[in-house]
This record gives structure tokens, C-alpha cells and sequence, in this order.
């Protein structure tokens, strides 16, 4: 359970002195802050015994207006630095988080989902930085802060009162821990019931055409309503404990105030204690509802913390699939891309995804790759982004040098990527044309949005090139979402530039334009672009059709139209059929025409 | 930047929902009092014991006959505290008992104003302008317990008095808490229920312009900080409430004197609560914004790494989120200080200012001889003092949550004031399925229209094709149709009646759509198919599903039609997604029937499977197809070609190739597309 604070140690040495501050205080108010209650009850004595004079009158409140001063100016200090101890921890470890996942490939992010990884990063870190603060607090409190009441106390009164009245206080830490552990196991319900619940809207809403069409609503509200009434159900199960903490609190607290007065009364009456005393001894009594309520959280929250702690340690952990080797070696530029007999297959496949690919692609040339789906159009293509280690067999050069020697800054500086499924980032649309070189002007924006042919679009945005997109921006169809990403690759004037797919939700009039556009700038570039349609890369230099991870046909267009292969065969058909769509596959596609 | 005005209305819309629980809450508030004035109770008891019972024992005592209730031997006489006798009774041998110093003496005579003389075994006593000094042996332990022994019994009795109040106010305060809690939920129910309702009354317009996640997290996450603010301003802050009037009361009750001393706490609170909230509000609301933005960040870079390091931006992304990171640890810094500078440690502050001012005054009274108050008075008035200080620091904690969930419920009254329509169900004779537009123009924004001037007539069972490019008007004929919008000009007639007439509800019953994407809600295949509905039959799911072809294709569900539904339907392929939308469509039997074409490539058996699919929907109904591949509607009975919202040409297949216009372009693009280098 205190593992916690063993394994944060590098952090506690690194924040040593504000630690030693925090700490030091905290001991040290333990005894200031019994004080007010001694004076108190030394004051309560002397009038009763009429012996108050103004030279101890003034003693007594020159005392207490110290403790005011030396408790208000530690207390400060000490909570501004433990609980700005907790905040540098989570600082830090948001920061390390952050540039653990910029370092990860693909590996990483198909082991852990998206979710679980954001929990790590706001949950876990949470209640990583809450040990840091609020539990150390807890750890002092419920430890040397109650020891040094008890001493008090018991010094009052030689003990027998002291133990006497405290018989309830264990009962308090007991009930705190079971009920605690109950409320844990129920709100944990309670939240999986909210998560219905998220999940049921969310569908209602994305799915809100198909409930309104058919006239569902009265049912969708039936529907919701009995998630509600489970939701309900499970919070008053959460209000059934929680209600009990205080009850149970101040139950138990009062019979030990009951205690301590009916069996302090008894004292007074055997001359053993003074009313002062008693009255002094009550106070304490209160002060140890505290450190007692602490002990319950302090063991919850370190056991939380240490649990948290180990999922962001197992995640920053994780070590790098591809890192550059210690010695690279310079290649200026990218004279020609080879496969050497290149075999590769995913980490988590049992069989291998691409085998014995030979290929060269000189400067300047265009590449064109077709194939069924899953054929391993992609994986050649991710083959330079560098994403996996280094296939076993056969290689990857680039100017004569095997891909992995190169320093994979210089490598991605080469690259211009457009994914099948591009990702915009929740910023304008000029800030994510501008992603790989943010110093473009407007102009040169422009132009890559023109060369996208995303200009008409453009004018439909609210605001042009500063309409926000992305999760929290507007909704984008999947066809203009591919030609932003398509400027953002364009604008880079890449030597490399690699289309994965990246105009299927574009009509093919389109895609044909963006082509012509495309090939017009990319003279003397390198171009590869993988496509299902036939018609998108006749222009190509070469054309390879992959299947089941070899090349199965390759040469130029009329190569390929002459051999009545698969390509011939694809062509003909999807000339013949009409495959092409004639606009944007947009997701809803009746909001499509929004002015 | 508070707007007052926004502020009253918000405080004021939550109260009424709160009315909503009004029985439970006003039960819970009378438990509350109950449980606070039995809590409270303690301290009385306490100077009841002090008062009565200890220091009760120094006054003047009476001889009485021997053994008598209550009395005390001393030197072989029996004494009885002059409180204790009957009223008319011969008070016989005065003594007194007084406590100088640690010690105690029973003196002869009626001695009052005691103070320690000069030497040991002295006692000066004091009256007006003179004293005298006696000389006294102080009582032993024995003998001054013989004095308190029939105390005993008493203490015992308001030792129980004391837990029966303790036990009372752990009862009232349990039902007090749960039925708070259960009010807040039952008010969020009732307020969720209201947003839900609401999202069905809503124009569609809303839902194309607002992201899904922001209207969910409207219904769920808005409401829930609401229901802290229900649970807390009721739980905490009311009750806080309620315990310091009952300690007011108290004060107020034990000495006037001292409760009007304590109030000088009441504007020195309001000050506090005032100004740490001019000093949290801004930096609070920022703090939200940052978090809320780090998540975002973090959300985006985690699923956009590939995307991040294939263009070289590892350093920048880095640099961005370490900038909003310090960003937010700054805010949070600044609003440490704040707490630190108020919360607890201000509040001991005040707490031990208090016990200065009451040592102060009453240690200068006692040195003056004027008892004010008693002791029993002054330690109930330290007890209290003590407890006040707990629920200030209860309220100052929440205000940061009360803001908040201030802010969330501006979203969501927003969201419950946007205006809409309620649904009209209830059934209506089926259609013949003749749908005419009639010089129909529309516009989504009232600036630019989308449709102009659009007329059109589709007899029962005839199928309608929609040609065009984005843009062109093709979607809006539909949401016009369906009634997601209203045209502002011209009329829409079904079987001759204008459409407006119809709620839409009851229109929609007898239309049916498969979108192009279809969407499938979590369940199993059939309910999808169903949606529900105790109008569609499992029988007639069934029967749809084979008619559309669905159960060759998924055949290999090892549950059949009860194959759950996951994720939106993501487990499944886009062809068996389509063909589930089909029997959905087909299972409601819909006179008239939209389909909007999937562009999404689809292998060409399950083409098959769905152009078969296809003939069977659309036999006898209308249907409206927004084609995508002219391929498919060769054998439509009218073609539509819109442009920029207009109908430009209309006709058959054959009609309009012959015709050589806009279609035939499009046409021979589709089927004869030149290599893209020649074009």
C-alpha cells in the first residue's frame, strides 16, 4: 500500500526541499495547534479559581495571538508547497506521458485503445498527483498529528480518561474502511450505469435520422427512460452508504464525548482533574475526529495511487519499437528508393504481409499501386514511414543506404503521407494545412487548398481558412477531410510524397483534376500512390497489383492493358459498371447541402 | 464577468426543478433541524452537567435532619445544597462551600466573594468595601467527594439524556442525507427526461450543426454536474446552513451576550465568501478550459501520432502541450495560493481570534468580580464556537463546484429553451403513394436557395431516380419529403394532401429510407430490423430479412437474427449493414420509400445480392433512389437531373441519352472514362 511513495521517490529527492518545508511545518503545527486549547482551558482555571491577573490576562492572549501568526504563516506555507508539490508531480508526468506517445508506433497504439490510454493520462494521473499532496497530508495527520493529541491528552490526566474515550475512535477508522469499500464497489456500478447511459444518447443522437424517420421517438424515450431508472437505481444504492458516513461519524464522536464528559465529571469530583482540564480535554476530543477520518482516506488513497501509478509506469515503460541506431549515416537525398527482396509481416501476424517484394523507384517517378483490399498496398507504402523494426529479410534503401542507417528525422523530413483515413487535428483549416511547415503564408496555403481542389469548399466554410475543424470543429464530409490532408501533404513540397488510398470518398472527375494537378508540381519528385481505383494511377510510371502480399502484375499501363490480367479485368469493369461514384460519400448525406 | 441578470434566471430554473422533489426535500428539511438541534442540544448538556453538577456544589448548604435525599455529613450534621430543599423548609446552620484556588473549603456562616489570602490555610473574604480573612482547613479528596456523591445520579440521568440525542440526530441526519440524495436524483431524472424529450422536438437543423458528442454531453455529463450542485447546495450548504442558525440559536439562548459577540462573524463571512469568489471565479473558469483542452490534445496526439511523425512534428506537438500544460499548472499555482491564503487556515485565524476576545473579556471581568456568565456557559460557548467554524469552511470548499455546475446548467436550459416542436403520433390511413412537388423552393439559411421552383410528380409505385453533384438539391427533396424541413415556397402533396398538414410523425409512418450510410443501434440484427416496434413482428423481421437476401449473407452469425449489434453496427460489413437497413425498411412496409445509393465500394457478389435486394423493396411502392451509379437506374420510370436546385432535365433513360444533355455527359464519364491522363 505505502509501495506508492516508495517508487515516487525519485520524485519526492527531486522536490526535496519543498518536501523538508511542507513536512517540517506540518510536525512542527502538530504542537502549535494544540496549543489554543490549553490556553483555553488554563484561562477557564484561573478565573474559576479568581486567580486571573492582568500580567497573565495579557500572557494568555499575547500566547494565543502568536499561535495565530505562527499557525496562519506555516499553515500557508506548508499547504502551498505539498499541494504544489502535487501539481509539479502531475506536471511532469503529463509532460513524460506526452512525449512517450510522440516516440510510439503503430505497435503501441493497436495494444492499448485510445480510452484506456486518455484514462491513464487523466484518471491515473489524478489520483498519482493526489499521493503526492493530499496523502502525504493524510500519512502526517492520522500519524504523528493524533500521537501528538494523544500524548496531550494523556498528560492531562495520566491516561486513564484518554484511553477511556477513545474506545469508539478505532469503531470510526473500522466503519470508514468497510463502508468505504462498499461505496466503491457501488459507485462502480453507478458509473458503468452512467456509461450505459453516455452510450444510449450518443446513438439516439448519432442515429437520429433513422429514429425520426421511423417515427421511433416515443420509443427511444421509453428506451431512455428505463436506462434512467437504472441510473437511478444504482445512485440511490450510492446514496444508501453514503448517507451512513456521517451518522456513524458523529455517533461515535459523540460517545466519546460522552465518555470523556460523564467519566471527566467523575474526575473532577475525585479532585483528579480541573474544569479547565475537561474543558481542554473536550476540545482535543474534537481535534481527533480528523487525524482518525484521515486514516480511512490515507489507506484509500495510497492504495488508488499505487494502483494508478503502476498502469502510467507500465505505459511509460514501454519501450520504443523503432529507435535510430547509434551511428546513422547521411544520405542528401532520396536518388532512389529500392526493395531488395523485402519480406515484412506485423508484429501480431502468422504470416508474412509482404514477401520477396523487388522494386525500384528512381527520383522523380511515379508509382502505382492497386490490388484488392488487404493485398498489402498499404504495407508496401508504410514501409518508409519507418512505423515497425526493421524487416528480418531482404531491405529497404534509400540512395543505396538500408532504410533503418538513416536518422528517421531525415527520413520523415522526406515524406508528404496522406492515410486512407485522414486525421485533422481540432484547429483551422489553415493551421492544418500548415502541419508540417507552420511558417507557410496564406499563399502558399492557397495554393496547396487549390491544388486539393478544396478552393470551392473553402468559400462554403464560415470562416475560410480559419473555420475550426476536426473533433471540435465543424463536420467535414470524408471526401473534403481527404483533400485538407492532401494540401497539409502538398504544401510540404515533399520529395516523397505517398497517397495511401487517399481520394476514395473523392468522385473520380475530381480525383482525375487532382491528379493532373498533383502531377503538374511533383516534376522530378517522387510519387506513390496506392489506389482501388483502376483509372487513378494509368498515368503512373509503373504499376504494380499486389496480391496476398507479392506483385503480382506490374508494368506501365499499356503493359498491363496488353497482358488481360487483373488490372485489364478491374479496368474494363469499372469502366463498364459505372464504379465511380459521382460525388462525396459523405457520412449523412442529406445534410450534404448545406449552404 | 458575471451577468446578474442570467445568474438570477439560471438560480431561479433550478429552484423550480427542485420543486419537482419538494415533499422529499421538505422532509429532509425538517429531519435536518431535527438532527441539527439534537446535535446541537450537546453542548447544553454539557453545561447542564458543569453548571449544575460540578460547579452547582459551591452555594450555601442547610442542616437537615439525617439521611435525608441528598444529603452530606459533615463533622456528624447532615447537610443539603440550598437548591435542593423545599421551598418552605427552615433553613438551619448555614455553610458554605468555595473553591480557592485548587482548593475547597466548607465554611461556617454564608460567605460570598472568596479570594486566596495571604498565607496557607487563609481565605480573605470580600464584601463591599471590606474584607476579612478566615482561616480554613481545606476539604480532603474524601470529603469533597462526599459533597459531589449525590451529584452522581444526576450526571448519570443527562449522560443518557445526551446519547438519546445523539442517537436521535445520527437517525434524523441519515434520513436527511438519503433523502437529499434521492431528491437530487429524482429532480436529474426528471430534468434528463426533459433534455431527452427535448433532442425529439428539436428541429433536424440542430443536430447538422452541433457535433453528436457536444448534444451528449449536454443530456449526460451537464446534467450530472448539476445533480453535485442539487446534492451539494442541498447536502452541504443547507445543512451548513441549518447548523449555524442552530448555533446562532444556541448562542443566543445561552447568553444573549455571547450570540451577539459570535455575530460579529456574519458580515466577516459574506466578505469572505465574496471576495474568494472574485479572486477564484476567472481563474476557475480558465483552469476548466485549459483541462479541458489538455484532453482534447491528448485525445487528438494519441490518435494522431502516424500522422504527427510522418510530418515531422514530434517537437512542435511537444512544445504546444508543454506550453498548455505550464499554462494550466500556472492557473492551478495562482488558485493554491488562494486557497491556501483563505480556506482552513483563515478560518483558524478567526476561530482563535474568538478565544483571544473571550479570554480578554472574560479574564478582565473576572479579575473585576463581575461574573457575567457562568463556567457550565463558557465551555458550551467554546464548544460552539468551535463547531461554527466547520461549515463556513464546508461552504467556502464548494463554491468552486457551485460555479461550475452553474455553467453547465446555462448549457443545458440553453439547450431546453432552443425552440421545437412536440411529436404528434397516432396512426393515419395508409398512402397510395402518389407524391407531387409543386413550384417548390427552399432554403436552408433564407439567403441562398437550394431548391428553386422544384415541381415533380411521381405516380403510386413508379420509381423516381435523383441525379445531380453535391450541392445540386438531391438530400433536400428528401429532408422536404420527410418533413425535416418545410419549403418556403410552393407545396408538397402525398395522394393530393399538402404534407403540412401532417405532423410529421404521423407522414413518417407510411415512409421509409435507408440511408447510405446506414446506422445500426446496438441490440441484436432483429431488433435493428424492428427498431422495437411491437407493430413489426418477429415474424415479419424474419420474413424481411429473407426476402431482402440478408440470410444468405449472414449466415455465419452464430446467433442467427439474435447476433448482437456492436459499436454502431462496425462488426458487420457495409454490405450486411445495407441489406439490414433493406429489411428494416421492408419490415415497416412503407407506402413510399427513399433510398440514398452507398457509394462504398462493395464486392461485386454482394452487389448482386443487393440490386436483387433492391427489386424486391421497391415493388409496389413508390420509390425515390438518389443515384450515385447511373448504372443502377437505367429502368427508373423518371429520371430527375438537378443543378444548383433546379430540375434540369427529366425523362427515362432511354429519353434523356436521346436528349444528349447533361445526362448523357455524365453517363458516358461514368461508363467511358478516358485514362485520368487524358482528361
Amino acid at each position: 500500500m505505502f509501495q506508492v511513495l516508495w517508487k515516487l521517490r525519485w520524485f519526492f529527492w527531486q522536490q526535496r526541499k519543498r518536501y523538508a518545508i511542507a513536512v517540517g511545518l506540518l510536525l512542527f503545527l502538530n504542537f502549535v495547534e494544540v496549543a489554543p486549547p490549553d490556553i483555553v482551558g488554563r484561562a477557564i482555571d484561573l478565573m474559576n479559581q479568581r486567580g486571573m491577573t492582568a500580567g497573565t490576562l495579557w500572557d494568555l492572549v499575547g500566547a494565543l495571538a502568536l499561535v495565530i501568526v505562527i499557525s496562519y504563516t506555516c499553515g500557508f506555507t506548508w499547504q502551498y508547497q505539498l499541494y504544489g508539490g502535487a501539481r509539479v508531480l502531475e506536471l511532469s508526468l503529463r509532460k513524460r506521458l506526452m512525449r512517450h506517445f510522440l516516440q510510439m508506433t503503430p505497435r503501441f497504439f493497436e495494444q492499448n485503445r485510445t480510452g484506456d490510454l486518455m484514462a491513464r493520462s487523466t484518471n491515473d494521473l489524478n489520483a498519482v498527483s493526489q499521493t503526492a499532496g493530499f496523502g502525504i497530508l493524510t500519512l502526517i495527520d492520522s500519524t504523528t498529528y493524533s500521537a501528538t493529541i494523544l500524548v496531550t491528552m494523556g498528560s492531562l490526566d495520566g491516561w486513564r480518561l484518554t484511553l477511556l474515550s477513545l474506545v469508539p475512535m478505532p469503531f470510526i477508522a473500522l466503519a470508514m474502511t468497510k463502508y468505504g469499500k462498499m461505496l466503491h464497489e457501488r459507485f462502480t456500478l453507478a458509473q458503468d450505469a452512467f456509461g450505459d447511459m453516455n452510450d444510449r444518447v450518443l446513438e439516439t443522437i448519432a442515429g437520429i435520422r433513422v429514429v425520426r424517420a421511423y417515427a421511433q421517438e416515443k420509443h427511444e424515450e421509453e428506451r431512455f427512460a428505463a436506462t434512467m431508472a437504472d441510473v437511478y437505481r444504482k445512485n440511490i444504492a450510492v446514496a444508501r452508504i453514503d448517507a451512513l458516513f456521517d451518522p456513524t461519524i458523529s455517533m461515535l464522536v459523540g460517545i466519546t464525548y460522552l465518555i470523556g464528559l460523564g467519566y471527566g465529571t467523575y474526575l473532577v469530583f475525585q479532585s483528579q482533574l480541573t474544569i479547565g482540564q475537561l474543558t481542554s480535554f473536550n476540545v482535543y476530543l474534537g481535534m481527533l475526529i480528523w487525524p482518525m477520518l484521515a486514516f480511512g482516506q490515507l489507506i484509500n488513497i495510497m492504495q488508488r495511487g499505487n494502483a494508478s501509478l503502476d498502469r502510467v509506469n507500465e505505459t511509460l515503460a514501454y519501450k520504443p519499437d523503432v529507435v535510430d541506431p547509434p551511428t546513422t549515416v547521411a544520405v542528401d537525398r532520396p536518388e532512389e528508393i529500392r526493395f531488395e527482396h523485402l519480406t515484412f509481416r506485423y508484429p501480431t501476424s502468422d504470416r508474412d504481409n509482404l514477401s520477396d517484394i523487388e522494386l525500384v523507384i528512381r527520383r522523380g517517378e511515379t508509382l502505382g499501386i492497386v490490388g484488392r483490399t488487404g493485398s498489402g498496398k498499404s504495407t508496401l507504402l508504410r514501409q518508409l514511414l519507418r512505423e515497425y523494426p526493421p524487416s528480418q529479410t531482404g531491405a529497404l534503401t534509400i540512395g543505396g543506404v538500408r532504410i533503418e542507417q538513416i536518422a528517421m528525422d531525415i527520413v520523415h523530413g522526406w515524406l508528404g503521407y496522406v492515410p486512407q483515413n485522414p486525421m485533422l487535428f481540432s484547429r483551422s483549416v489553415r493551421d492544418n494545412v500548415r502541419f508540417g511547415r507552420h511558417d507557410a503564408t496564406d499563399a502558399e496555403v492557397l495554393e496547396a487548398l487549390r491544388l486539393a481542389d478544396f478552393v470551392k469548399d473553402l468559400e462554403r466554410l464560415p470562416n475560410g481558412l480559419d473555420t475550426l475543424v476536426g473533433e471540435r470543429g465543424i463536420s467535414l464530409s470524408g471526401g473534403q477531410k481527404q483533400r485538407i490532408a492532401l494540401a497539409r501533404a502538398l504544401l510540404v513540397d515533399p520529395e516523397i510524397l505517398i497517397l495511401d488510398d487517399a481520394m476514395s470518398a473523392v468522385d473520380a472527375r475530381t480525383e482525375a483534376h487532382i491528379i493532373e494537378s498533383i502531377r503538374s508540381v511533383r516534376q522530378g519528385r517522387t510519387t506513390l500512390i496506392a489506389s482501388h481505383r483502376m483509372s487513378a494511377v494509368a498515368h503512373a510510371d509503373w504499376i504494380v497489383v499486389m496480391d496476398d502480399g507479392r506483385i503480382a502484375e506490374e508494368g506501365t499501363f499499356a503493359d498491363l492493358m496488353a497482358q488481360g490480367g487483373w488490372y485489364a479485368q478491374q479496368y474494363e469493369r469499372q469502366q463498364a459498371y459505372g464504379e465511380e461514384a459521382l460525388d462525396d460519400s459523405d457520412a449523412i448525406a442529406l445534410a450534404e447541402e448545406r449552404g | 464577468m458575471i451577468d446578474l441578470n442570467a445568474e438570477k434566471q439560471v438560480n431561479k430554473r433550478l429552484v423550480e426543478y427542485a420543486a419537482h422533489a419538494k415533499g422529499a426535500i421538505a422532509l429532509a428539511i425538517v429531519m435536518l433541524v431535527l438532527a441539527v438541534a439534537a446535535q446541537l442540544a450537546g453542548p447544553f448538556v454539557a453545561k447542564a452537567i458543569i453548571n449544575r453538577h460540578i460547579m452547582g456544589i459551591q452555594q450555601v448548604w442547610y442542616e437537615v435532619t439525617p439521611r435525608a435525599g441528598g444529603a452530606v455529613e459533615w463533622e456528624g450534621k447532615w447537610y443539603v445544597r440550598a437548591d435542593r430543599m423545599p421551598a418552605q423548609s427552615k433553613r438551619l446552620n448555614p455553610h458554605t462551600l468555595v473553591a480557592v484556588g485548587t482548593r475547597t473549603y466548607f465554611l461556617d456562616g454564608v460567605v460570598s466573594h472568596v479570594a486566596r489570602g495571604n498565607e496557607a490555610g487563609q481565605i480573605r473574604e470580600q464584601e463591599g468595601g471590606r474584607s476579612q480573612l478566615i482561616t480554613a482547613r481545606p476539604l480532603t479528596r474524601q470529603q469533597l467527594f462526599s459533597f459531589y456523591r449525590p451529584e452522581i445520579p444526576g450526571v448519570i440521568r443527562l449522560a443518557l439524556v445526551y446519547f438519546g440525542l445523539l442517537a436521535g440526530a445520527a437517525i434524523f441526519l441519515y434520513g436527511q442525507q438519503y433523502l437529499l440524495q434521492v431528491s437530487a436524483n429524482r429532480i436529474l431524472q426528471r430534468m434528463r427526461k426533459d433534455v431527452f424529450h427535448q433532442i425529439h422536438r428539436l428541429p433536424i437543423r440542430y443536430f447538422d450543426n452541433l457535433p453528436a458528442g457536444k448534444v451528449v454531453s449536454r443530456i449526460t455529463n451537464d446534467t450530472e454536474a448539476i445533480r453535485d450542485f442539487y446534492v451539494n447546495v442541498l447536502a452541504n450548504v443547507l445543512s451548513s446552513i441549518a447548523t449555524m442558525v442552530g448555533i446562532y440559536v444556541a448562542l443566543f439562548i445561552l447568553n444573549v451576550w455571547l450570540g451577539l459577540m459570535a455575530s460579529i462573524l456574519i458580515p466577516i463571512l459574506i466578505v469572505w465568501i465574496w471576495l474568494y469568489r472574485r479572486a477564484t471565479v476567472s481563474v476557475n473558469v480558465r483552469i476548466r478550459a485549459l483541462l479541458s483542452e489538455i484532453n482534447a490534445m491528448l485525445n487528438e496526439t494519441i490518435q494522431g501520432v502516424p500522422i504527427i511523425r510522418a510530418f515531422h512534428r514530434e517537437q512542435r506537438t511537444q512544445a504546444e502541450f508543454d506550453e498548455l500544460n505550464q499554462a494550466y499548472y500556472d492557473g492551478q499555482t495562482r488558485l493554491l495560493r488562494v486557497n491556501s491564503a483563505t480556506g482552513f487556515n483563515l478560518a483558524g485565524v478567526f476561530r482563535n481570534s474568538f478565544f483571544i476576545a473571550v479570554i480578554a473579556i472574560f479574564g478582565w471581568r473576572s479579575m473585576h468580580l463581575e461574573s457575567l456568565v457562568s463556567f457550565g456557559v463558557l465551555y458550551a460557548f467554546v464548544d460552539y464556537l468551535n463547531r461554527l467554524f466547520q461549515p463556513v469552511t464546508q461552504v467556502v470548499n464548494q463554491l468552486a463546484n457551485l460555479e461550475q455546475a452553474r455553467a453547465s446548467a446555462v448549457r443545458v436550459f440553453e439547450l431546453l429553451d432552443e425552440p421545437g416542436v412536440d411529436p404528434v403520433f397516432g396512426s393515419i390511413p395508409r398512402f397510395c403513394g402518389e407524391v407531387e412537388f409543386d413550384h417548390v423552393t427552399f432554403s436552408y439559411d433564407g439567403e441562398h436557395n437550394v431548391l428553386k421552383n422544384v415541381s415533380f410528380r411521381a405516380q403510386p409505385g413508379q420509381t423516381v431516380a435523383l441525379v445531380g453533384h453535391t450541392g445540386s438539391g438531391k438530400s433536400s427533396i428528401i429532408n422536404l419529403l420527410f418533413r425535416f424541413y418545410d419549403p418556403q415556397g410552393g407545396q408538397i402533396r402525398i395522394d393530393g394532401v399538402d404534407i403540412r398538414t401532417i405532423a410529421p410523425q404521423q407522414l413518417r409512418q407510411h415512409l421509409g429510407i435507408v440511408l447510405q450510410d446506414p446506422y445500426l443501434f446496438t441490440g441484436t440484427v432483429a431488433w435493428n430490423v424492428s427498431l422495437g416496434d411491437e407493430r413489426v413482428s418477429r415474424a415479419r423481421v424474419e420474413q424481411a430479412l429473407r426476402d431482402v437476401g440478408a440470410d444468405r449473407l449472414l449466415a455465419h452469425l452464430p446467433n442467427g437474427w439474435d447476433e448482437p449489434v456492436l459499436e454502431g453496427g462496425s462488426t458487420l460489413s457495409a454490405g450486411e449493414r445495407q441489406l439490414i437497413s433493406f429489411a428494416r425498411a421492408l419490415a415497416f412496409d412503407p407506402a413510399i420509400l427513399v433510398l440514398d445509393e452507398a457509394t462504398a465500394s462493395i464486392d461485386s457478389e454482394t452487389e448482386r445480392l443487393i440490386q436483387d435486394a433492391l427489386s424486391v423493396l421497391k415493388r409496389g411502392r413508390t420509390t425515390f433512389i438518389i443515384a450515385h451509379r447511373l448504372s443502377t437506374i437505367r429502368d427508373a420510370d423518371l429520371i430527375l437531373v438537378l443543378d444548383a436546385g433546379e430540375i434540369v432535365e427529366r425523362g427515362t433513360h432511354d429519353e434523356l441519352i436521346r436528349l444528349g444533355g447533361k445526362y448523357r455527359q455524365m453517363y458516358e464519364l461514368q461508363t467511358n472514362m478516358a485514362p485520368a491522363s487524358g482528361a
